[in-house]
């Protein structure tokens, strides 16, 4: 593959860069890739196709390619109007609320990207202890269904869902 | 002076709750996150806040040369702001890529120090600021790629053996299946100017801050320990080696031109000089603030003028070699 900057050298050299908040991928030689200082994330052509089982997709790259299933409907946040697409298409979201709009393209994407879709690390000053609130939950609901209070039950196993996601919250 | 590290950096992703990503923010809510942060960073050591908006070309380009922000910040963040400890260890950017990214730097592998450090700033910030976070994913990011932690820890590595020996690739490919990501520091991924490279976390998800730590610096042990051989085999041929690291230390001291990379790739020479016991370093900090030194906006800054490219890489070599007579000699 020729290097898309100078047309002439080999290109070695897979260089990721933000622009106008799209991600591009440009192709470059050495000589060219050198303008790229700094931070610019930069790996050979072996190590992605390495990282990605064969396939030449950059980490940024189109999230689309992500996916195991055919065409997904696009949604749209409620907050900031982004939508499905986009993000698929660049990796970033709009607003907070994008991961609850696009929670189960969230699940999907993550769990590729990040071999998990579960936060286990810090959270801040005040927040909701995630492994404590569902084994709360847990308990209530079973209390619930001995008791067979159905409303209740309903309502605990609604908050316990939204709370794990599993595709359909978050 | 460290055989192969340089330095640990961490940086943590944050955001605002309730409001778009920086990509989709309005101005007048930028300017009020960038007010939130300077009230919660005031009862702190004193931070020097730097409006992106008014900052001159100069010197946003010495606070870059000096990682203290980045690139996208300077040129891509049209309501962007830094707020600089005074030891410019740490450095807040506010509305990059994320509304808020803290970052700490410091000499050498300091992990450890390094996320206290920046978990201490996180957690004076977070008090202050209600923070987009979610149980599922954690820290909420305009990127899903630092969701969770939000936390990247990289290590300035300095590779000279494995990337002469032509082993620097087969050593991305082998960080690369621990889950890191390997970035030249100057220059090219995998011939980087000065043989400096940053290796860091790949994953923010899934694991705690603590295991990330852990598995960077397994990462950074296993790099380490292939540097050391390779550097063994380099000594098996002993002349050439010093041959070419003296020659490196007569360059410098004599050169009437130098460019930056020329300067990078002979203060690399004359460190592993230093390693091998050919070239001897007084003052370790001294040498290792050469190479931010010897970068444009330092040269500039120091002329106080406006210079042409020639005119800087000819005070580059005449402040190297009067700099380095100072801190370095041959043994």
């Amino acid at each position: 593959m020729k290097c898309v900057k100078c047309a002439r050298r080999e290109a070695t050299t897979e260089v990721l860069r933000r622009h106008n908040n799209h991600v591009e991928k440009l192709y470059l030689c050495d000589e060219c890739a050198k303008e790229y200082e700094s931070d610019t994330v930069m790996k050979g052509l072996d190590m992605l196709d390495s990282f990605f089982g064969g396939s030449p997709m950059g980490l940024f790259g189109n999230f689309a390619g992500f996916f195991d299933a055919p065409a997904v409907k696009s949604l749209v946040c409620p907050e900031c109007k982004t939508t499905s697409d986009e993000f698929l298409k660049t990796g970033f979201v709009g607003c907070p609320r994008c991961y609850e709009a696009f929670a189960p393209l969230v699940v999907q994407t993550v769990k590729k990207i990040q071999q998990s879709d579960r936060h286990v690390g810090k959270a801040p000053v005040g927040a909701v202890d995630f492994a404590a609130e569902q084994a709360r939950l847990k308990s209530e609901l079973q209390a619930a269904v001995d008791s067979g209070d159905y409303v209740k039950t309903a309502e605990i196993s609604n908050r316990l869902k939204k709370l794990c996601g599993d595709g359909e919250g978050y | 002076m460290d055989a192969t590290v340089i330095s640990t950096r961490i940086r943590l992703a944050r955001n605002v709750d309730g409001l778009p990503f920086p990509h989709k923010l309005k101005r007048a809510d930028a300017l009020n996150i960038i007010d939130g942060v300077t009230r919660a960073l005031a009862p702190l050591d004193r931070f020097v806040r730097y409006d992106m908006s008014g900052i001159s070309q100069l010197d946003g380009a010495i606070l870059q040369e000096k990682h203290l922000i980045s690139p996208d910040l300077l040129t891509d963040s049209p309501f962007g702001a830094a707020l600089i400890s005074a030891d410019e260890t740490v450095s807040v950017m506010v509305n990059e890529e994320d509304h808020i990214r803290e970052q700490v730097i410091m000499s050498g592998l300091a992990l450890d120090n390094a996320y206290d450090r920046i978990n201490g700033i996180d957690d004076v910030l977070s008090k202050s600021i209600k923070l987009a976070y979610s149980p599922r994913f954690g820290y909420l990011t305009a990127c899903a790629t630092n969701l969770g932690t939000g936390m990247r820890a990289s290590v300035m590595m300095f590779l000279p053996a494995l990337t002469m020996c032509n082993m620097m690739d087969a050593c991305i490919n082998d960080v690369g299946r621990l889950n890191m990501t390997v970035r030249g520091v100057y220059g090219e991924g995998s011939k980087a100017d000065g043989y400096l490279y940053q290796i860091s976390n790949q994953r923010t998800l899934g694991m705690t801050e603590k295991d990330i730590l852990g598995a960077v610096r397994s990462a950074i042990n296993y790099v380490s320990d292939a540097e050391l051989r390779a550097r063994m085999r380099l000594k098996a041929d002993e002349p050439a080696l010093k041959d070419k690291i003296f020659r490196a230390w007569g360059v410098a001291t004599n050169a009437y031109k130098l460019t930056t990379g020329e300067a990078m790739q002979i203060l690399s020479l004359i460190r592993l000089g230093a390693y091998y016991g050919y070239i001897g370093v007084k003052n370790d900090i001294e040498f290792q603030n050469l190479i931010t030194g010897c970068q444009p906006a330092n040269m500039q800054r120091l002329s106080g003028k406006n210079m042409s490219v020639d005119e800087r890489d000819i005070m580059r070599a005449d402040y190297l070699a009067s700099r380095l007579r100072d801190v370095a000699a041959r043994a």
